[in-house]
């Protein structure tokens, strides 16, 4: 679900940056007021971080399917260390995916962390993984909530990738069609994040179920919806800000153009120097008789050239020892 | 799996080798590089997603940076096809969407679907090429020290420096678990959820108990939740990175605004 630069346009990408970092802030001084009392809580998310990353590479079978799936690890890191801490450990897996690994962009990284990081750690769970697991889990309990809360974190993922693909004008496919493809995959997906945190979480219930954060407070609704409306309004406000920058009304000279002649394009006069350098372009010019966009590929891969040349003459040389 | 596993390791260790060559873009502050980076990368997404040849002429830049850091770009290239699969499975619709011709290359006629198609694949490789010699001319602990000079929480990078702390530890540990399971299942290359559950919970249990010695040890060394920077990762600001951010955000916006199209 690592979405690439490619994908995402500059104010999508800016929206969902800003949403997610002020996220991460949030999580970062509940995180620091909660490591006063536990000092044990920085190297255990810096290890459970680096966990989750090496589980991540260890596939299990999909019965049925000839095909095998891995953990994302939202659910799992929220059951261990509470949702906010649980954030800021995924969001540093990814970012370390995204560096390191390449995985996913480096503009896109607000994307990913919404849609992986804050979707599943602070949707996904508190809404429903606590109310199903309750505070005294059962295995059975365990297994629907991780089902349950896996498949929500997948299929909202899904939705948010669609939307941001969407805005971004990246896909030409209608947002349903869309929607209708990546859904079913997520789904499948979905039910193996659930399967595969429900196998983890009960064989930690069963061997140190001391491990499970079962008496975390009941979140406050009031609070929840007061931030959730905070965020909501701060995307849209970010969103309508940026899609203001980026409008496609005439830009300042544009718009001066347009005020003094009625219209934007403007056509050369006919008289004897005009006419006598478009000749002149005419005749200097590469590709004359070829459409534009071809010539420009062609003057494009000329320039690249150049550079490719003049790259390898700027590379320092390493003596051979 | 145990490939991957190893593969990772690599990778790691192949990141830490090529961050400290004596080339003039390695003695660049992080924050230079990063800056550069987010400007390239914001002109090369604004790009319209029909204009392959201004797209194409982004191309410089990977080009030139690979250079300037003594990097060979053939590797840079390999890396970066990481990112095909998942851009082409989206920029695939738009081949069927959008069938009316673009332009032409005497009688092949090229549509706008194919062309959006081709865009994409292009700002895929380059956004991920320009990703890539950030981090491989930078290193993980100077681009974390960068990030929290330009303003990001202490609490979070030092999640950061942990994470890639222990990263190679536990990757070792999982080859070592996947060994032994290898070794007593037979030929099997998939484990069934309820043996791969235990396996992922052994891993886990070892995990948090090597936390709890790790919490203690830096406890009983005075660690007060402040990481301190190693000194490799210590670099100023100096001309040189103004320079080299004035430069190169200049050429970027060149790109950006003129178009080969137009010249022609």
């Amino acid at each position: 679900m690592h979405l690439s630069d490619a994908l995402v346009s500059p104010e999508v990408a800016a929206t969902a940056g800003a949403v997610s970092l002020l996220l991460l802030g949030a999580a970062g001084r509940k995180v620091s007021r909660q490591r006063r009392d536990d000092e044990r809580l920085v190297p255990l998310m810096g290890v459970t971080g680096a966990f989750v990353f090496a589980a991540q590479m260890i596939n299990f079978a999909i019965p049925g399917t000839g095909s095998s799936g891995h953990l994302i690890g939202g659910i799992l890191l929220s059951a261990l260390l509470g949702p906010w801490a649980a954030l800021l450990t995924l969001a540093s897996v990814i970012i370390l995916q995204c560096l390191l690994f390449a995985d996913g962009g480096l503009l896109a990284l607000g994307c990913n962390l919404f849609n992986m990081a804050v979707l599943s750690c602070l949707v996904a769970y508190p809404l429903v993984y606590r109310p199903i697991a309750g505070t005294n889990p059962t295995p059975r309990r365990i297994i629907a909530a991780s089902l349950a809360a896996g498949i929500v974190a997948l299929q909202l993922g899904a939705l948010a990738v669609v939307l941001e693909t969407e805005l971004s004008g990246i896909t030409a496919l209608p947002a349903g069609r869309f929607l209708l493809l990546m859904s079913p995959i997520h789904l499948l997906i979905g039910i193996g994040e659930g399967a595969g945190t429900a196998a983890v979480l009960c064989a930690v219930q069963r061997y140190r179920p001391e491990l499970l954060r079962n008496d975390l407070p009941r979140p406050n609704r009031r609070k929840t919806a007061r931030l959730l409306a905070a965020f909501v309004g701060c995307a849209l406000l970010l969103g309508g800000l940026f899609s203001w920058i980026a409008s496609s009304r005439p830009d300042g000279l544009e718009w001066s153009v347009e005020r003094l002649t009625g219209t934007t394009e403007l056509t050369a006069p006919a008289d004897a120097p005009h006419a006598t350098a478009a000749r002149l372009q005419q005749r200097t010019a590469l590709l004359p008789d070829y459409d534009t966009s071809f010539a420009g590929l062609v003057g494009t891969g000329v320039v690249l050239l150049v550079v490719i040349g003049t790259a390898r003459l700027l590379r320092p040389t390493h003596k051979k020892p | 799996m145990r490939e991957r596993l190893t593969r990772a390791i690599d990778r790691l260790e192949a990141a830490e080798r090529t961050d400290r060559c004596p080339t003039l873009l390695h003695r660049l502050d992080g924050r230079s590089k990063l800056l550069v980076t987010l400007v390239y990368l914001v002109a090369l997404l604004s790009v319209p997603l029909t204009q392959l040849s201004d797209t194409l002429l982004f191309a410089v830049y990977p080009f030139l940076t690979a250079s300037i850091g003594g990097f060979r770009y053939s590797p840079i290239l390999r890396r970066s096809l990481i990112v095909v699969p998942f851009v082409a499975f989206i920029g695939l619709f738009d081949i069927f969407q959008e069938r009316e011709t673009l332009f032409r290359i005497g009688p092949l006629a090229v549509s706008v679907g194919w062309t959006m198609f081709a865009v994409l694949l292009l700002r895929g490789l380059l956004s991920v090429q320009a990703l890539l010699l950030l981090i491989d001319s930078t290193g993980y602990p100077r681009l974390c020290r960068s990030l929290q000079q330009l303003g990001v929480s202490e609490a979070f990078t030092t999640q950061l420096l942990f994470v890639h702390r222990y990263l190679c530890l536990l990757l070792r540990e999982s080859i070592a678990l996947s060994m032994a399971i290898d070794a007593r299942s037979f030929g099997r290359s998939n484990y069934p959820l309820r043996i791969w559950g235990t396996l992922i919970c052994q891993l886990l249990l070892r995990t948090f108990d090597r936390a709890e010695r790790i919490g203690r040890a830096m406890t009983a060394r005075g660690f007060t939740g402040r990481m301190p920077a190693l000194p490799y990762t210590r670099t100023r600001w100096r001309t040189a990175d103004t320079l080299y951010v004035v430069g190169w955000s200049a050429v970027i916006v060149g790109l950006r605004f003129v178009s080969p199209e137009r010249l022609l």
